[in-house]
C-alpha cells in the first residue's frame, strides 16, 4: 500500500491539488463560458475583436483544464514536452494549412 | 514419434503468436519485411520489363498503374518501414541496456496489426482489384466517380491499419527510449541508431494523423457520400495533398533517419574510431526531423499555390539540406584517419553515404520551384526518391542487417558473399537509376506504361531494365548467403566485430532477458570503454560482475498472451467489414472492443509476487 | 557502483528509469498525437467553412443555448472525474464510483445531446453528410470528437463497475490517472470546438 501510494506521488509530481483548487478551477470555466457565450450576443463588438476574445478565452479554458485537471502544471517537464511540443506543432500546421488554402487573405494565389 | 512432433512444431508456433518478446517481434518484423520487399522487387521487375522497349504489350495499362501504386505502397509501407521496425524492436532494447520495450504486448499487437494491414493492402491483387491510384493516391482521381472498383478501398482501409500499428509502436518506443535507459546512459550518451529511431518515433506518432484524417475524409467521401474532394460542391483536391504530404514529408525522414542511424553506428565500428561530431549528428537529426514539418508543398510546386508559398518552401527545403550535409561530413570525417576494415556492412554504409549524397543533390535541385517545373512529374524525380530511398534506406537497412545478423542469428553471413551482393547491388543500382536522371530531362514522364519509339527514350530505358536484373540477382546472391550460413556459418560469439556499444557484451543470440545483469553506462561508446579504456590513460571501466543463477531467477519476464493475435484479427474483421456488410464491422466492432477488455484486464490483478 | 545485486528490492515494473510511470508517460504521446488528429479535422473544417455552394449554413442551424449547455456538462464531468480521482487515493472507493458515474452519466448526455442535434439537422434543417461542405466538415469532425467521448464514458463505466465489485482501489491510481487524462482531452477539444465552430461567426 505504501509503495502504490509513493508510485501514485511520484507519478503525478510534487504539488498536491485539492478539492478547493479543483472546485475554483470549475468555477471559473463555468464563468468563461459565460462571458464566452455572453459576448457573442453583445451587438457592436468589431469582428476581430469578438474573435480575438473568444480565441483568447477558449485558450485561457483549455490551459486551465491542462494545467489542473490533467496536473500538467505539476507534473514532470518530462510530461510536459510530449504534450505541448505536439500541440504547437499541430496549431502552426493547421495555421499553415489555412494560410495556403486560401481561408485568410493572406497568401496571392496565382489566378489562371 | 510423428504425434509428438506434430505437437512440438504446434508449440513452437503457438509460442511464435504469442511472443512478446521484442527479439522475437523483430525478426517476424524483419522476415515480414524481406517478403514484401521480395514482392515489391518483383512489382519492379515487371515494370521495367515492360519499359524495356517502346510500344510493349507484356502489361497493360490498368496492370501497370496497379503495379507502380503497389511497388511504391509496398516498399515504403511494407518493406522499408518494418525493416526498420525490426531494428527498433530488436536493437533498441539492447542499445539502451534494458530488458524489453515499455509495452511488450502493445508492441506484439503493432506487429500483428501491420500484418493484417499488409495482407490487406495485397488482398486486391486476389480480387482483381488491385490499388492503382498511386502510392499517394490524389484526390479526386481516388473518387468513386473516377475509381469505381474497390481497388482504392483495399490500399485506403489497408493504410489506416497499418497506421494504427505505426502509431502504436511509436508511443512504445518513446517511453521505452525515455524510461527504461540504463542507469548512466544520459540522452548524450544514448547511441544515434538510438537517437535517429526516437526522432522517428515523434515523427510517426505526429505525421500519421494527418494521413489519417486525409484517408477518413476519403473514406467519407466514397461510402458516406461526403464531399470532401468533390470539386461540384466546392471541396479541393488540393485539401488532399496537403494533408497527404503534411504526413507524406515526415514520412520520408522516417524512412531515412533510422538508416543514417545505422550508419552512424557502423562506420566508427569499421573505422575502430569513435563517431566524429556525435552531437553534431544528433542535433542535426533533430533539426531534420523538426524541419521536415515544414516543407511539404515542395510537392506540390506544380499546382499554383502562389509566389510565397512556393518561396517559403523553396528556401525551408533548401535549409533543410543543411543539417542532413552536417552528418556526411561527420561520417567522412568518422573514417578520416581510421583503422578501417573493409567488411560488408562498411561496405553497405559507404555505399549508402555516396549514393544518399547524390540523392540529395537531385533533391536539392527540386528545391527550386522554376527547376522543379522541369523535373516534376518525370523520371527526373523517379531517380532523386530511388537514389535517397534505395540508396540511402537499403543500402543502410543492409548495412543494419550485415551488422546485427550475427547478433541476432549467432553466426556470421559469409563474406565473399555479402561481398559480392554489395558490388552487384551497387553496379545494377547506379545502372537502373542513373539513366532516369537522363530520361527525366529529356521528358519521360512518370505513370506511363509504354512510350513511342520515336521519343529516343528507348536506349536508355533498356539499360535501366538490364540494371534492374543485376540488382534482382544481387538478391538471389543475399539469400543463398543466407540460406548457407543460417545453420551451418562461422559462429559469431558476443562480439565479432569490436564493437562499441552494449549489445556486443552479451550473448549471440542474446538470452531472452538480454542483460543477466543491468548494465551502467559511462559513456556514448560504452562497451569499448569496457574492453579499452578511455584512450587518455585511463583504467578500462570495470565490466559487469560475473551473473549468478540467483540474478537469473530474479529476472521478471513477462509472459506471452494470445491478445496481441486475437485483437488484431478482431480489427481486420471490423474494417472489411466496410466491404462487405454493416453486419460486420458492427460484429467486429464489438469483437474489438471485447479483445480490448481482455487485453486491458489480463494483467489486471494478477497472482501475488508479480506487482501491477 | 557498477553492480546490482540480485536482492534489490521488488520495484514496479510501471516505473520507469525518470520515476514516471510508462502507462502515463504513454497517455500524453498518446493525447499529442491526437492533437494532430483534431487538428487536421479542425484546419479541414476552417479551410472550408464559408465555401459551401448551397444548403443552410452555421449559423442557420447551431442551437448555441444546447451547446453551450453540452460544453458546461462537459466541463462539469471534468471536475467529477478529479473528485473520483482524489477520491481513489483516499481509498474512499464507493466515493470514488460515485464521481466516475457522474462524469460517464455527464459524458452520455453530451452524447445524447450531439445526437439529438444531429437528429434535428438531419431531419428539420436539410443538413446531412452529403448536403455540403459544411455538412461533410461539421459532421465529420464533431462526430469524431463524439465517438471519443462515447469510447471514454464506456471506459470510465467499465472503471466504476470494477470499483463498485471490489476490483480497483488505490493501488489502481495511475490506471483511473490515465483514463482521466484522455477523458480531459476529450473536454479540452470540445473547448476548441465550441469556440472554433460554433461561437465564432
Amino acid at each position: 500500500m505504501a509503495e502504490a501510494h509513493t508510485a501514485a506521488q511520484q507519478s503525478h509530481g510534487g504539488g498536491h491539488v485539492t478539492v478547493k483548487t479543483y472546485i475554483n478551477v470549475a468555477v471559473a470555466l463555468a464563468i468563461l463560458t459565460a462571458i464566452e457565450v455572453a459576448t457573442l450576443y453583445t451587438p457592436g463588438i468589431p469582428h476581430t475583436l469578438l474573435v480575438s476574445a473568444l480565441l483568447f478565452m477558449s485558450a485561457l479554458k483549455f490551459f486551465l483544464v491542462v494545467g489542473f485537471f490533467m496536473h500538467l502544471r505539476y507534473d514532470s517537464p518530462i510530461m510536459r514536452a510530449l504534450f505541448v511540443g505536439p500541440l504547437i506543432i499541430a496549431i502552426a500546421i493547421i495555421l499553415a494549412l489555412l494560410a495556403l488554402l486560401g481561408a485568410f487573405i493572406l497568401l496571392p494565389r496565382h489566378v489562371p | 514419434m510423428p504425434g509428438t512432433q506434430a505437437a512440438k512444431t504446434q508449440g513452437v508456433l503457438w509460442s511464435w503468436l504469442t511472443t512478446v518478446d521484442h527479439k522475437r517481434i523483430g525478426i517476424l518484423y524483419g522476415s515480414s519485411a524481406f517478403i514484401f520487399f521480395l514482392i515489391g522487387g518483383i512489382e519492379a521487375i515487371i515494370m521495367r520489363l515492360q519499359l524495356a522497349r517502346p510500344d510493349n504489350t507484356l502489361v497493360s495499362a490498368q496492370t501497370f498503374n496497379e503495379l507502380f501504386t503497389m511497388h511504391g505502397t509496398t516498399m515504403i509501407f511494407l518493406a522499408v518501414m518494418p525493416f526498420s521496425a525490426s531494428f527498433f524492436n530488436y536493437m533498441l532494447p539492447l542499445l539502451i541496456g534494458a530488458r524489453d520495450v515499455a509495452f511488450p504486448r502493445l508492441n506484439a499487437l503493432s506487429y500483428w496489426i501491420f500484418l493484417s494491414g499488409a495482407l490487406f493492402i495485397n488482398a486486391g491483387w486476389l480480387f482483381g482489384v488491385a490499388p492503382d491510384g498511386g502510392w499517394f493516391g490524389y484526390a479526386n482521381l481516388s473518387s468513386t466517380q473516377f475509381s469505381p472498383t474497390h481497388s482504392i478501398d483495399f490500399w485506403m482501409l489497408g493504410l489506416q491499419i497499418l497506421g494504427i500499428s505505426s502509431m502504436l509502436a511509436g508511443f512504445n518506443f518513446i517511453v521505452t527510449i525515455i524510461n527504461m535507459r540504463a542507469p548512466g546512459m544520459t540522452l548524450m550518451r544514448m547511441p544515434l541508431f538510438v537517437w535517429m529511431s526516437f526522432v522517428t518515433q515523434f515523427l510517426l506518432v505526429l505525421a500519421f494523423p494527418a494521413i489519417t484524417v486525409a484517408l477518413i475524409l476519403l473514406m467519407f467521401d466514397r461510402f458516406f457520400g461526403t464531399l470532401f474532394y468533390a470539386p461540384s460542391a466546392g471541396g479541393d483536391p488540393l485539401l488532399w495533398q496537403h494533408l497527404f504530404w503534411i504526413f507524406g514529408h515526415p514520412e520520408v525522414y522516417i524512412l531515412i533517419l533510422p538508416a543514417m542511424g545505422i550508419v552512424s553506428e557502423v562506420l566508427p565500428t569499421f573505422a575502430r574510431k569513435p563517431l566524429f561530431g556525435a552531437p553534431f549528428v544528433i542535433f542535426s537529426g533533430i533539426m531534420i526531423g523538426f524541419f521536415g514539418f515544414g516543407v511539404w508543398s515542395h510537392h506540390m510546386f506544380s499546382v499554383g499555390m502562389g509566389p510565397v508559398a512556393d518561396s517559403a518552401f523553396s528556401i525551408a527545403t533548401m535549409l533543410i539540406a543543411v543539417p542532413t550535409g552536417v552528418k556526411i561530413l561527420n561520417w567522412i570525417g568518422t573514417l578520416w584517419g581510421g583503422s578501417i576494415r573493409f567488411r560488408s556492412p562498411l561496405l553497405f554504409s559507404l555505399g549508402f553515404i555516396a549514393m544518399f549524397t547524390m540523392g540529395g543533390l537531385s533533391g536539392i535541385m527540386h528545391a527550386s520551384p522554376p527547376v522543379d517545373l522541369q523535373q516534376t512529374d518525370t523520371y527526373f524525380v523517379v531517380a532523386h526518391f530511388h537514389y535517397v530511398l534505395f540508396g540511402g534506406s537499403i543500402f543502410g537497412l543492409f548495412s543494419g542487417i550485415y551488422y546485427w545478423w550475427p547478433k541476432i542469428n549467432g553466426r556470421l553471413l559469409d563474406e565473399r558473399l555479402g561481398k559480392w551482393h554489395f558490388w552487384l547491388m551497387l553496379i545494377g543500382f547506379n545502372m537502373t537509376f542513373f539513366p532516369q536522371h537522363f530520361l527525366g530531362l529529356i521528358g519521360m514522364p512518370r505513370r506511363i506504361y509504354t512510350y513511342a519509339p520515336d521519343l529516343g527514350w528507348h536506349f536508355w530505358n533498356m539499360v535501366s531494365t538490364i540494371g534492374s536484373l543485376i540488382i534482382a540477382l544481387s538478391f538471389v546472391v543475399f539469400i543463398v548467403n543466407v540460406v548457407k550460413t543460417m545453420r551451418s556459418g562461422t559462429p559469431a560469439g558476443p562480439d565479432p566485430w569490436d564493437g562499441r556499444t552494449l549489445e556486443w557484451s552479451i550473448p549471440s543470440p542474446p538470452p531472452v532477458y538480454n542483460f543477466a545483469i543491468e548494465p551502467t553506462v559511462h559513456d556514448r561508446d560504452e562497451f569499448w570503454l569496457q574492453k579499452n579504456g578511455d584512450g587518455h590513460g585511463g583504467k578500462p571501466a570495470s565490466r559487469p560482475r560475473a551473473a549468478t543463477p540467483q540474478d537469473i531467477a530474479a529476472i521478471h519476464i513477462p509472459p506471452p498472451s494470445h491478445w496481441p493475435l486475437v485483437l488484431a484479427l478482431a480489427v481486420a474483421v471490423m474494417v472489411s467489414g466496410l466491404l462487405v456488410s454493416t453486419y460486420q464491422i458492427i460484429v467486429g466492432g464489438l469483437l474489438t472492443l471485447f479483445c480490448m477488455y481482455r487485453f486491458a484486464m489480463e494483467h489486471h490483478r494478477p497472482a501475488a509476487g508479480h506487482g501491477h | 557502483m557498477a553492480d546490482h545485486t540480485a536482492t534489490h528490492a521488488v520495484h514496479d515494473p510501471n516505473l520507469g528509469t525518470t520515476g514516471l510511470d510508462h502507462r502515463k508517460m504513454g497517455m500524453w504521446i498518446f493525447l499529442g498525437s491526437d492533437c494532430m488528429f483534431f487538428g487536421s479535422l479542425i484546419g479541414t473544417y476552417l479551410s472550408y467553412k464559408g465555401k459551401s455552394l448551397s444548403g443552410p449554413g452555421p449559423h442557420d442551424v447551431f442551437n448555441i443555448p444546447l451547446t453551450s449547455y453540452s460544453a458546461a456538462l462537459l466541463l462539469a464531468s471534468s471536475l467529477f472525474m478529479v473528485l473520483a480521482l482524489t477520491r481513489l487515493n483516499e481509498n474512499r472507493i464507493r466515493a470514488a464510483a460515485f464521481w466516475l458515474f457522474a462524469t460517464a452519466a455527464f459524458g452520455l448526455h453530451f452524447v445524447l445531446n450531439q445526437v439529438y442535434e444531429f437528429a434535428t439537422f438531419a431531419l428539420d434543417e436539410g443538413l446531412t453528410l452529403s448536403t455540403s461542405l459544411f455538412g461533410s466538415s461539421f459532421f465529420v469532425l464533431t462526430g469524431f470528437h463524439g465517438a471519443h467521448v462515447t469510447g471514454g464514458v464506456l471506459w470510465l463505466s467499465i472503471l466504476m463497475v470494477l470499483a463498485l465489485r471490489g476490483k480497483l482501489d488505490r493501488r489502481d491510481y495511475t490506471k483511473v490517472e490515465i483514463a482521466g487524462l484522455y477523458w480531459h482531452f476529450v473536454d479540452i477539444v470540445w473547448i476548441a470546438i465550441f469556440t472554433i465552430v460554433y461561437l465564432i461567426p
